[in-house]
Formats: structure tokens, sequence, C-alpha cells
């Protein structure tokens, strides 16, 4: 697992040439991210046809909006907040996707890395993994778009069809039982 | 399950990476994997393996497609402004002969005419400049409709405009345009007159005339008859003795203007073959171009 010695172009960079304009950038920007975000794309849907219409519409929007990556957290992170976002709209359907924009007129940016995410890249101990298994789905799927798809209580009450409310408390039951079963 | 390289940074390995392809790993090993890929460089190099490659340079072609396309310029946000369509208005404003380079040749060649004519200061020192003028949105249009040249001719091929429309549309921005600058040269001129703006009757009649051979022969073909036999008919006007035209005399004058109109009669009439694939090359060979 090298890294190629020959360094090319950071994200950033890239991004920073998308902005101008730049076809090609856009394209090494494609190669280099397209092909993680389908395989996690269809983590999250099982209809291949959906998921490579997101990763389509995600990198029209980088396209478009590469300007408005500030450089805050990697850039994965925030190609995957536009794909999470687009697959939310695509599968909630034009009435929730009229909801949602509201919504998100009202959100801040997709945030960086956090520190719970953090936490995860550096996963060492064994007792962590196995207490994160043992969350109950309801659980696990609350922590998994709050936390690592980075979303909004909100959002994440819209992708998983349960009231802002539940996820807010699910998301404190499932941090509260990680603290329990690590401390 | 993961290895850790010497500077003991977490990587995934290949066998966890296929596990998560296949879906087979718990949310701790997903959501690792996942967090890890948005900004390892490296690892997502080794996720290209879990992708159909056929899918991804299919939907690569697709976006590089879309993007592959000039952005929307000055030119053409003032026109959509202006309340011309999104797409009347980026194919006027990606007309070839309005880019920069273009312009920027069109003056140069007008800023040598008016010098030529202000350093001879004969009496028809202006001869050159008003047989230069007509040319230049005949060369214009030629641009407008090289395949080679122009970055949006499979768009135009596909756009939703009819091809006679268009041609229409491209003739009269580039001849606008050409005329605007020749306008303005010929205030420059030594003597300023009504001589001084001969050049636009013949531009119209050239520019209609070169459209309405476009009906029969392809419009390169007929924008190059066209400006040959402006060349021919100057250079046979062109009474030694005295260096004057009656193309820029009154006769020569009334006969632009007939041509002008017949020919864009002839244009009306023949529209139709402006449609069909005659003239136009609507083979895909073009189009295959931009799908590296």
């Amino acid at each position: 697992m090298s890294v190629s010695p020959d360094q090319p172009p950071s994200d950033t960079e890239l991004l920073a040439a998308v902005a101008e304009g730049d076809p090609e950038a856009f394209a090494a920007l494609y190669d280099q991210h397209a092909p993680w975000l389908l395989v996690r794309l269809r983590q999250r849907t099982a209809n291949p046809d959906l998921a490579d219409q997101v990763a389509q519409e995600t990198f029209l929007v980088v396209w478009r909006d590469a300007g408005r990556f500030r450089g805050e957290g990697a850039a994965g992170a925030w190609i995957w907040g536009i794909a999470i976002r687009r697959l939310l709209d695509l599968q909630r359907g034009r009435a929730a996707q009229e909801r949602l924009a509201g919504l998100l007129g009202r959100r801040s940016e997709p945030d960086a890395a956090s520190a719970e995410e953090q936490a995860l890249v550096t996963l060492e101990h064994r007792e962590v993994i196995r207490a994160l298994n043992r969350l109950s789905p309801e659980l696990q799927a609350v922590l998994q778009a709050t936390v690592l798809d980075g979303l909004s209580t909100r959002e994440a009450a819209v992708l998983l069809g349960i009231p802002a409310g539940t996820v807010k408390t699910r998301a404190m039951r499932a941090r509260a039982r990680l603290r329990q079963e690590l401390a | 399950m993961r290895e850790a390289d010497a500077a003991g940074t977490w990587h995934a390995d290949e066998a966890m990476l296929s596990a998560y392809g296949d879906g087979l790993l718990d949310a701790a090993g997903r959501w690792s994997v996942e967090a890890h890929l948005t900004s390892c460089a490296a690892c997502r190099l080794q996720a290209r393996a879990l992708v159909d490659p056929a899918r991804l340079r299919r939907l690569r072609a697709a976006l590089i497609e879309v993007v592959d396309v000039p952005r929307a310029g000055v030119a053409e946000r003032l026109l959509v402004r202006l309340g011309v369509a999104d797409h009347t208005a980026r194919l006027l404003a990606a007309t070839p002969a309005l880019r920069g380079s273009w312009l920027l040749a069109v003056a140069a060649t007008l800023a040598f005419a008016v010098l030529a004519a202000r350093v001879q200061r004969g009496p028809d020192a202006t001869l050159g400049f008003l047989c230069v003028a007509p040319l230049l949105p005949l060369a214009g249009i030629a641009v407008a409709y090289g395949p080679g040249i122009d970055p949006t001719y499979e768009i135009g091929l596909a756009a939703p405009l009819r091809s006679f429309r268009l041609l229409l549309l491209r003739a009269a921005t580039v001849l606008g345009a050409s005329a605007l600058l020749a306008a303005v040269a010929s205030l420059a001129l030594p003597r300023l007159g009504w001589g001084a703006a001969a050049w636009l009757l013949p531009s119209l009649g050239l520019t209609a005339a070169s459209l309405a051979l476009a009906t029969t022969v392809e419009p390169l073909r007929a924008i190059g008859i066209t400006a040959g036999a402006w060349v021919a008919a100057v250079v046979v006007t062109v009474a030694p003795p005295a260096p004057s035209s009656v193309l820029f005399a009154t006769t020569g004058q009334v006969a632009f203007a007939t041509l002008a109109l017949l020919a864009a009669a002839v244009v009306l009439l023949r529209r139709g073959h402006f449609e069909s694939d005659r003239g136009f090359d609507t083979t895909p060979r073009f189009a295959a171009r931009r799908l590296r």
C-alpha cells in the first residue's frame, strides 16, 4: 500500500482547477473519486442505475460548484456530502425533494471529518469494534447517517423515515451505549 | 483484517476492500473503510478494482461530454439576460467567429486596410479597404461552419434548433459583428463620406449569395465560390488608368442590393435543403472525436 513517489496533484489543487473550468482536472478528479463513490453508493442503494445516476449528478454538481469547496477537510468528504444528498433527493421523490431543499437552504455546509469520524479512521481497539457491532441496527443506521454521512438530524430523519426527535434520541442512546461499553 | 504501514498509518487492505464492496463487513469495518476512503488516495486507487471498468468508462464519457463544452461566457450571459433562450444563447455565443481571437484577426485586417489607405493617399485610396471588408463576414461564416473548428459542432447537430434557423442566426451574428467592426474602421478612413460605406451592400450581397449557394453545394465550397467571384470581379473591374471600380459606384451598389434580395429569396425558397443532410455533414464521424 505504497503511495506513488511522483506526487499527483492533490484533490484541493484539482478542485481549484475544476473551479477554473479545466476539463482535464475534472477528468482526473473523476478517475480518483468515481470508483469509491460508486462502491459506497452501492452500500446505500441496491439499485445500480440509481447509484450511477447519483454519481453522475454528483460530479456535475462538483463541476459546477467546485469553487465552493473551501479546502476544509477532505475533498472526498465534501463529494460524499453532495452524493448522499442527491441520493436522498432521488430516493424520496419530488415532495420530499422540495421539503429537503428548504432544509438544505438552512443547513451549513457538510462538515469536515468530525471527531467521531477521526476516531473511526484510527480504530485500533477490538472493544470499539465489538461495541459498534453490538449496537442495534436502528442505532447503527442513525450513527451512520449522522456521523459517517455527515447528515443533519433533519436530513437523517428524511433518509431513515423516522421523526427528527427519534433520530436525536437514538443518536444520544448510541453514543451513551458506546461510552458505556468502552468505559 | 487491516494492515499498518511503516509509519503506523491505518490502511484498508485488498481483502477488506473487496469484502466491503460485497457488503460482507460488519458495521465497524464498513464505517472504517468508508471514513478512510474519503481521505486516503492510495486506498481509493485500490477501490478501482471493485468497479466494472466499462461502467466507469461509460459514466466518464457521459460526464466529459457535458463538461467539455465552453462555459457560459460574458457574451452568453448577456444574451440570456436579453431574453434569448438558453440553448440559442449558447450556440450564438459559441459561434467560433465571435471568439476573441477571430474578432482580433478581423480588427487587425481592417486596421491594416485603413493604414494602407492612409499611406497610399491616392484618388481611390480606400479601394483596398472596400475590397477586403466584404470578405470578412464570409470568412467568419466559413469559420462558423468548419466541423473541425467549431467546439459545439455536435451540439449544433443535436440542438433543438433546426439547421436553417441556426444557419441564419449565426450568419446574422457574424455579419453583424463584422459590419460593426468595419463601420468603426471606416470612420478612420482618410476621406469620410458615403463612399466609405460602400462595402456594406457588397457584404450583404455576398453573404446572402453564399447562403443561397449553400443550398446546393457544401457551405464551405459555397463561401469559397462567392469569395472567389468577388475577388475576380474586383480585379476585372478595377480600370488601370484610374484605380476605381464600378462595384463601388451607384450601379454596383444597386446590383449588390438586388443580389442580396434575390439570394435571400432563394435561401427562403430552398430552406428545406438545409434540413436534409446535403451540405451539412451529419455523420457521427465528428461526434466520435469527443469520446476519447
